[in-house]
This record gives structure tokens, C-alpha cells and sequence, in this order.
């Protein structure tokens, strides 16, 4: 097995299923990936760190006599690989037998689209170095400009590109490849506050494509404005609010909501969501959809990472919700049809307005622009959460909040969901848009 | 912003991770230097084991070297690593499924000033390493240095984690009865427990330190964690929890003591959930259970007291050295040295030896957590507080085992003198904002405070503090010392870093508690 950069990535895998196979595994899936990365940061006037690699590796799952493990490895020299997969396949028979590990029915597999998803930029590897250095210089001199009273500290900035390949063979007939680029940049920047504090604030894009980036001036403008409008952050009452949380900021809520929905946390009995398929959870503006198959999406895909073919999943239709994230392991164990092991990309059913407009409805509340820790429990609901943010008064945005938290239950907090915004955030797979909760207990002072 | 913030869904899959080797062939089994990896004539060295752990030469080390250093750079080095992890999970009853990664790659580091190029490859031959180093050659701008004419093996590391039996040894059926055992006492401890699931790993990891001035460092690194999550009901009502512990040790780490305690704590910390309330939400007096509540220092102190941080000027105590920042009694150290720790290490990760660092010593701030970047910044030594994750990425300053120490008062005396407030015993996890200061952390268990004693049990409140001015608030400190034997991982720029933690009972007069207002 040759491991140069040309490895052909099909090859591994198949060779790995075919290795395993000998060594007596019944069934066997293997994945071979690559990644080629580079990032550049930039600090205050000057290059701070280049990085650059290729990694690759691989990944097998074997099911051996009914038993199942899961290996991966990058270490690819012949000799080790035979010996790991080999070693891999006397572990597994020491565990106990399982009836539901197998691989997916190929059943899962048809049906899968024949469409370009556009998740690879043809030009990424034009990408010259100096181009890169070109985006954190102006991404930096955006971001102070903004600066006429001397506040900021100081200003990392960063760019990045991938590439990533991966390709899965399955002994009962899956074969897929993937390959996808991405782009990154963002600014990081520290302010000085009166009290000797140092905020932070930062703003960032991802993207399937180069173009799809914002300009660097608008992205390190955005960051300055942020840190700046940190200055004099300062904790308000404790009280009952109408809460709006900014678009970036929003995939928080989502994901505490998503995450109960896997069939594993339903069959563990580790889900607030267990039984409440067909129920109402939400208010009537909690439409969701998964949707693999957005061009250009950052969580676009035509199979999952077992090989079922994706299709669009309806999550929440009204505040009602209608499918789970069930692989087929669990799918098995909880005796219903397999849908995906977990979400791409979220499509919202977005309102009228954009933020501005939704603020000015709220009157009086708190705009979340970031969470800091906290937690959900997903089997109860329960949350309590760090936030930062703004005060709303008048519609309008007033004194920047911090060292304040918001706490709750999520069957709860879902029903308060009172409007959603126009503005889908573009640059993560959940494309969150504005989202408005009336009745959120804050704590502060 | 690091990549980790950049991915959106399907994150969830990271609760296998830290790992260890059992049977899948322990490094040891590895051919020494198969065909073609080797860049010379020169054999492995029969003084250091792991060039033929590697696969590589002295020869090849030194051609790496040189060409990280063809640009002109301060100083380069190597961080070889093989690490063979390997993780077991029963669930419904069975160990039914096990996962092993293997590790293996070199990053090649080259410094100019402050400036770092970074580059790896999971390829160990000359022609990969050399391009590597080439590519991380390029921070510098300039002529070409020599890299070393010869290497020395730095022989002095201390050795906090030897193994009796090293994790190779130890075969997979040795385990399935532990795991089981633990199920099946988890069932027998309380009849509301409806599930039950473990997670096992074992992990050991080479890595061998090369640098630029000729100094060769190695160290072997076993890691091993133990989890017991379990889910109850009553009533219809559902509560989960879980325990876990950690430590650079062997399989006699889990003697029957721990093993009991694993389970009591898992199932006690379930099960009085279904009592839980939430507390009010707003200021009140906080006292902090001896043990992980060490979380506290972690975020209120920890991260901003990282020299890159400071040398950058981002950090909210970037000029606070030598200042006092907390009552006399409080006494803050980060420490390596602690045998058998989690956040225990013999060497860094840039090959330096790590002590004993006093952050904060009778109230006032003493020194950074340094890397040898910024210990040269600063013109100190390096405290041994360069860590990285693996070989693909860069070290950084960061935490080891950061703990307070013992101060005058007494757990019960400040129990007593809470009229209203809460205590807090048991966290998920934390985070701080470094430059503006706040912090949080996450309880899951404890009580509340009424007329000095301690009353009903809470559960799931966030805390949120500002650090300088909640180590400001910690006005009672007992002689109660605990350091906590739980799996905490430490993430920064997206790299995860085994920790410790550790505190006495203590006292802050005042901080935000995230409850709910009825």
C-alpha cells in the first residue's frame, strides 16, 4: 500500500475491507480520508503563525462473529496495518455478541441523488500564498479603522483553507466518495475597557467557496464594531425578559434542541424529545427541515457516514415534532426504520423581518449576541446558560450586558419562540436565523 | 477563533476520544525502521529506544532539522508521537463495542521571535519530513542556519507514572469482568436505576522531543479513564449522572475502593436529582466543595494567567504581576509533578521539565504559565507548561494539574456562616472569556445554604463570575485540600489537553448564580 500524497484513497479502502475480510471478519466497512490544510494568522502588524499538513488515515469497522469494534489509524506502513487489523479482529472476538450490529441494510444505500452538491471550489489550490497574507493584512486594517479612540489592544486575524476527501467501502455493496473545500477567515479583536478589562470580540464566515466569502474590509470592520461595542459591558437585574439572540449566536439553542433527537439518547432514555413524536414542542414558527443536498452547503452530502442515501428529513413542522436522527444500530434496537445518524443542514421557514425590524417590535428585552458555557440536560430540558449581549430599549439597541445567564427548560422555552428572522447565518451548517423568545429568565445583579 | 467553532452539527461524536492501547500491538511491536524509512546510512541508535519506535535515524533528525532551519529561524524542533489508544463501552449490559486509534506522525516547529511556522506529516520519511520542515521553514525569512552536528538524550526526567504492568499487557478479557461488575452493582445500588453505561480507555503514547540544539528528550505517557453514566426514574420522572475517573496509571488504579466509589457517587448523584431544585437566580453567597470545584481557578485564573496571552496583552491580567489579587490566605499553583495525576507530565511538550508554578502566593500574582516562547519573552525560564495535543499542532501554554492550597479556615465553620447561599459540589464543565474576564462553570450537583446549614438539594445552574473580581470575593479558605481524580480535558484553539484540578472548601462573599425566579 503506497502512502504518498497520490494514495488512491478507493484503493485503501478497498484493500483495507479485503484485509479484513481475510483476517475473518464476516462484515466490514473502511473509510480512507485525506486532509490538506493551511492557515495563516496574522497579529498586530506581522505574520504570527503559518501552518500547513496533509493528514491522512483510516478508519475500519468490523464485525467479527456478531461482535463490532471500530478502529482507526494513521499509521498506514504495510507491516503495522496488517498487524493492527489483524490484532483488531482478536480484540473484537473478546466482546460480547451484539444482534444489532450489522452493517446498514444496502436497501439504505439506494435512492441515493446523482446531483453536483458544488462543495468544492476548483480553485482552491490556486490559492497563493501571498493572496492569503493579502486577506489577515486587510482583515487587520479594517478592523482597527474603525478604532478613532484608541480602545484596541490588539488584533489577530486568520485564514485558512481545506481540502478534504474521504472515501467509504462496505462489504455488502457501499461505495461513496466526498470531496469538499473550505474556506475560513476571522478577526479576533481586544479592546481596553476604563476598568482595566480586555474584551474580546470576534467575527468569522466559512464557506464552500472562496467567493462566497465576505469581503476582508466588511468582515474586520464587523469584528472592531463588536469589541467595541464590549466597552462598559456591565451586568444588569435579574428579571423576566423578552429575549432576541442574533443569528451567529443562535446554533447554541439549536443544537441542545437537536441533540436529544438521536436515536441513541431515545434509546438510551436520555431524551426530553423521547415519546413526543407527533407532539407540539414549539410555537407555530419552529418549522425546521434537514436538507442534504443545498448547493454549496457546509453540511451538504448524498450519503451519511454509514452510506444511507441523505434525503430531506422534516424535523419540526409547526412547533410539531415529526422525525428523530435514528441510525441503523439504533434503529434496531429501537425497531424502526433508520432516517440518518445526524443532521446537514438546517432549512428554517424564516419570517418577514430582519433584526432591526424585530427589535424594534420587542420594545423592551435583551438581544444574546454570545453565549459563555453553561449546559442543557438533555433528559429533563433543563438549561443555564452564560450570555452576553445588549439591552433593548425602545426598539432600539441600548448598554452592552455581560456576567449575565439565562435558565430555563427547553419544552418551555420552545413554546415562547414569538418570531423568527429573515437572516439566515450563512456561514454555519445550521443557518440560524434571528431568533425571539418572550418570557426568558435572566440573572444578573 | 479556532476551527472547532467553525463546525456547526454533528459534533457529537468526541465521547470515545483519550483512549488507550491494550492488546492492538503496543508500540513495541512495531518493526524497527522497516524498509525505506530510514533517510541514511546510519542505523538506529541502540541508546534511544524510540528512534526505533519511529522508524527513524539520527541521520534523518538531523536532515529535518537542518531544512526547518534553511530560512533562518531562532530554533526548530521535533515532536514525534505514537500514541495507541483503545476504548471500551458496555451498554444494555454488555461490552459490545471497542474502539482503537493509532497515532502516528511528527510536527516539525520552526520559531522566529514569537513567530511560529508549524507543519506535520503522518509519512516519517526523509522526503516528507524534509518538505514538513521546508514548509514550516518559511515563518523566517533569511539566511540559512546550521541545525545540530550532534544529539544529546536528556537522561534527568523525573518519573511520575511508572507502571507495574504497562497497558499492553493487559488483555481485554481482565476488563469485560470489570466493566460488567461495575453494571451490575450500578442496578443493585438503588431500584430506580433504569440504565446503565461505562466507558473504559487506556491509552499509551511515545513521544520523543528533538530540537535544534542537539537535545533529544522521551517519555512514555499512560493515560487511563474509567466513566459510569446511569439513567433513573420515578414517578415517570428521568434524571441521569455519572462519575468518572482518571490518571496516568495502570490497571492497579482501579482497586476495589475506587471501583466502589465510582459506583456509589454515580448512583447518589443520580438519584437525588429527583429532590433537586433550582436555586433563585441572581448574587448570593457561593461556597465551593473541596475537589473539582477547582474549576473555579481553572477559569477564573488559569487561562488568563497563560503567557501568550499576556505577552499579546489580551489578558485581563496582563498587568497585574507582583499586585495583589486576592485575600493573603490564598496560595494558587498550577503543578505538574503530581504522581499519577491526569495533569501530571515528567516532560512538556517542547522537551522541558516541569515543577511546581505559584501563580498567586499569599494574594498577590507571581508568574505566567510559561512556554519557551514566551519564557523568552519575558527573559524567564520555561515552567514546563508547553503542551500540545498531538503532533498536529503547535504547543501552546497550558494547565496542568492548578489547585489552591490549604488556608485557615475550617469546612464546617464556613458552612456555618452562610445565611443564604448554595453549595456546590459536582460540574460538567467551564469557560472564561480571557481578556474581558468572565467566566462560568456548570453545577450539577449541590444544596442550598439556609441559616448555615445545608438544606435541599439543587441541580443544573450555571454560574457566572469575573475572575479578578471574584478571586477578590474567596474570603474563607479551609485546610481541606482535595484534587480531583475526574477526567477533565482542557480545550484552547481547538487542541484538548488532559488536566487536573483541585481545591479546599471556600467561600465567595458574592456571584451571579443562573437560577430561576418562581
Amino acid at each position: 500500500m503506497s502512502t504518498t500524497n497520490n494514495t488512491n484513497l478507493a484503493e485503501v479502502a478497498r484493500q483495507a475491507v479485503d484485509l479484513a475480510k481475510k483476517q475473518g471478519a464476516s462484515e466490514v466497512a473502511a473509510n480512507a480520508g485525506r486532509t490538506r490544510e493551511v492557515e495563516v494568522q496574522w497579529r498586530d502588524g506581522r505574520l504570527d503563525k503559518i501552518s500547513e499538513a496533509t493528514t491522512r488515515g483510516l478508519s475500519v469497522q468490523l464485525y467479527v462473529d456478531g461482535r463490532y469494534s471500530a478502529v482507526s489509524t494513521s499509521d498506514l506502513r504495510p507491516e503495522a496495518l496488517e498487524r493492527f487489523i489483524s490484532d483488531s479482529v482478536t480484540m473484537t472476538r473478546a466482546l460480547a455478541r451484539d444482534e444489532h450490529r450489522r452493517l446498514p441494510e444496502p436497501e439504505l444505500y439506494a435512492g441515493r441523488m446523482e446531483v453536483d452538491l458544488a462543495i468544492e471550489d476548483p480553485n482552491q489550490a490556486k490559492l497563493s500564498a501571498e493572496e492569503r497574507q493579502r486577506i489577515v493584512r486587510e482583515l487587520e486594517a479594517a478592523a482597527r479603522a474603525v478604532d478613532t479612540k484608541g480602545a484596541i489592544l490588539s488584533v489577530t486575524t486568520a485564514f485558512g483553507d481545506v481540502l478534504r476527501e474521504t472515501y467509504r467501502v462496505s462489504s455488502n455493496g457501499f461505495e461513496g466518495g466526498i470531496r469538499g473545500t473550505q474556506f475560513f477567515a476571522s478577526a479576533d479583536v481586544s479592546a481596553k475597557d476604563s476598568d482595566g478589562r480586555r474584551p474580546e470580540e470576534s467575527d468569522f464566515a466559512v464557506a464552500r467557496f472562496f467567493a462566497d466569502l465576505p469581503d476582508a474590509t466588511t468582515l474586520g470592520r464587523r469584528a472592531g464594531e463588536r469589541a467595541l461595542g464590549r466597552l462598559g459591558a456591565a451586568k444588569g437585574a435579574s428579571a423576566v425578559l423578552t429575549m432576541a439572540v442574533d443569528n451567529r449566536a443562535a446554533g447554541r439553542l439549536v443544537s441542545m434542541l437537536l441533540g436529544p433527537m438521536t436515536g441513541m439518547a431515545l434509546q438510551q432514555k436520555r431524551s426530553f424529545l423521547d415519546g413526543k413524536q407527533g407532539q407540539k414542542v414549539g410555537s407555530d414558527r419552529l418549522v425546521l427541515t434537514d436538507d442534504p443536498h443545498i448547493q454549496r452547503g457546509l453540511g451538504s452530502r448524498l450519503f451519511d457516514g454509514e452510506g444511507i442515501a441523505a434525503k430531506p428529513l422534516p424535523l419540526f413542522e409547526a412547533g410539531v415534532l415529526r422525525s428523530y436522527f435514528i441510525d441503523s444500530y439504533y434503529g434496531r434496537k429501537l425497531k424502526t426504520r433508520p432516517t440518518t445518524g445526524g443532521a446537514s443542514n438546517l432549512s428554517w421557514k424564516l419570517g418577514e423581518k430582519g433584526q432591526a425590524a424585530l427589535l424594534a417590535d420587542l420594545k423592551e428585552g435583551i438581544l444574546v449576541t454570545g453565549f459563555l458555557g453553561g449546559n442543557s440536560n438533555a433528559v429533563t430540558g433543563d438549561f443555564s446558560l452564560g450570555v452576553q449581549g445588549f439591552r433593548v430599549r425602545g426598539g432600539k439597541l441600548a448598554e452592552p450586558i455581560s456576567e449575565m445567564n439565562i435558565s430555563g427548560n427547553q419544552m418551555d422555552l420552545w413554546k415562547r419562540l414569538v418570531a423568527v428572522g429573515n437572516d439566515p447565518f450563512a456561514y454555519s451548517a445550521m443557518r440560524t436565523p434571528t431568533l425571539v423568545f418572550e418570557g426568558v429568565q435572566f440573572a444578573g445583579v | 477563533m479556532t476551527r472547532r467553532d467553525f463546525v456547526g452539527l454533528g459534533t457529537a461524536a468526541m465521547a470515545m476520544a483519550g483512549a488507550g492501547e491494550l492488546l492492538i500491538g503496543c508500540a513495541t511491536t512495531q518493526q524497527a525502521g522497516p524498509g525505506g524509512l530510514g533517510g541514511g546510512s546510519d542505523g538506529p541508535s541502540n541508546s534511544i529506544g524510540y528512534f526505533a519506535r519511529f522508524g527513524v535515524t539520527e541521520n534523518l533528525i538531523r536532515e529535518t532539522l537542518a531544512a526547518a532551519l534553511s530560512r533562518g529561524g531562532d530554533y526548530s524542533d521535533l515532536f514525534f508521537q505514537h500514541r495507541i489508544s483503545t476504548s471500551m463501552a458496555l451498554e444494555d449490559g454488555s461490552v459490545n463495542k471497542a474502539f482503537t486509534s493509532v497515532e502516528l506522525g511528527v510536527g516539525v516547529r520552526v520559531v522566529k521571535g514569537d513567530q511560529t511556522g508549524y507543519a506535520y506529516t503522518e509519512e516519517l520519511t526523509l522526503d516528507a519530513m524534509r518538505s514538513a520542515a521546508r514548509t514550516a521553514a518559511a515563518i523566517a525569512d533569511g539566511p540559512s542556519r546550521p541545525g545540530p552536528q550532534s544529539f544529546h538524550l536528556f537522561k534527568e526526567l523525573p518519573q511520575r507514572y511508572a507502571l507495574k504492568v504497562g497497558w499492553d499487557a493487559v488483555r481485554p478479557e481482565q476488563k469485560l469482568p470489570l466493566l460488567e461488575g461495575l453494571n451490575a452493582a450500578a442496578f443493585k445500588a438503588d431500584p430506580r436505576i433504569v440504565k446503565v453505561s461505562l466507558s473504559f480507555s487506556n491509552e499509551y503514547g511515545a513521544v520523543l522531543v528533538a530540537d535544534s540544539n542537539g537535545r533529544l528528550v522521551e517519555d512514555l505517557q499512560p493515560m487511563t479513564l474509567l466513566g459510569l453514566s446511569c439513567v433513573a426514574e420515578q414517578n415517570g420522572k428521568r434524571e441521569q449522572n455519572g462519575y468518572n475517573v482518571a490518571g496516568r496509571a495502570g490497571f492497579d488504579f482501579y482497586s476495589p475502593e475506587r471501583l466502589d466509589r465510582i459506583v456509589r457517587e454515580a448512583v447518589s448523584r443520580t438519584t437525588i436529582l429527583f429532590e433537586a431544585v433550582q436555586p433563585p437566580a441572581g448574587e448570593l453567597p457561593v461556597v465551593l466543595a473541596a475537589g473539582s470545584s477547582g474549576i473555579l481557578l481553572h477559569e477564573a485564573i488559569g487561562h488568563g494567567m497563560e503567557a501568550d496571552f499576556n505577552r499579546k496583552g489580551t489578558s485581563i491580567y496582563s498587568d497585574k504581576i507582583n499586585k495583589p489579587i486576592a485575600h493573603p490566605f490564598v496560595n494558587i499553583v498550577d503543578d505538574g509533578t503530581n504522581e499519577y495525576a491526569r495533569g501530571a507530565i515528567n516532560v512538556d511538550d517542547e522537551g522541558n521539565v516541569p515543577g511546581k508554578t505559584m501563580l498567586v502566593e499569599n494574594g498577590v500574582l507571581t508568574t505566567y504559565l510559561h512556554d519557551s516562547i514566551s519564557a523568552k519573552h519575558y527573559k524567564v525560564k520555561p515552567t514546563g507548561n508547553g503542551r500540545r495535543e498531538s503532533y498536529r499542532h503547535a504547543p501552546l501554554p497550558r494547565m496542568r494539574s492548578t489547585y489552591m492550597l490549604p488556608g485557615p479556615h475550617k469546612h464546617e465553620e464556613i458552612i456555618a456562616s452562610v445565611k443564604k447561599g448554595i453549595y456546590c459540589s459536582n460540574f460538567t464543565n467551564g469557560q472564561v472569556n480571557i481578556g474581558g474576564g468572565d467566566f462560568t462553570f456548570y453545577v450539577k450537583n449541590g444544596y442550598l445554604i439556609e441559616d448555615g446549614k445545608l438544606t435541599r438539594p439543587i441541580k443544573d445552574v450555571n454560574i457566572i463570575g469575573n475572575g479578578p473580581r471574584v478571586l477578590e470575593k474567596v474570603d474563607m479558605v479551609a485546610d481541606n485540600l482535595v484534587i480531583d481524580e475526574g477526567g477533565w480535558t482542557c480545550g484552547k484553539d481547538g487542541q484538548g489537553v488532559p488536566v487536573s484540578q483541585g481545591l479546599p472548601t471556600v467561600r465567595v462573599s458574592s456571584i451571579t448564580v443562573g437560577g430561576r425566579n418562581a
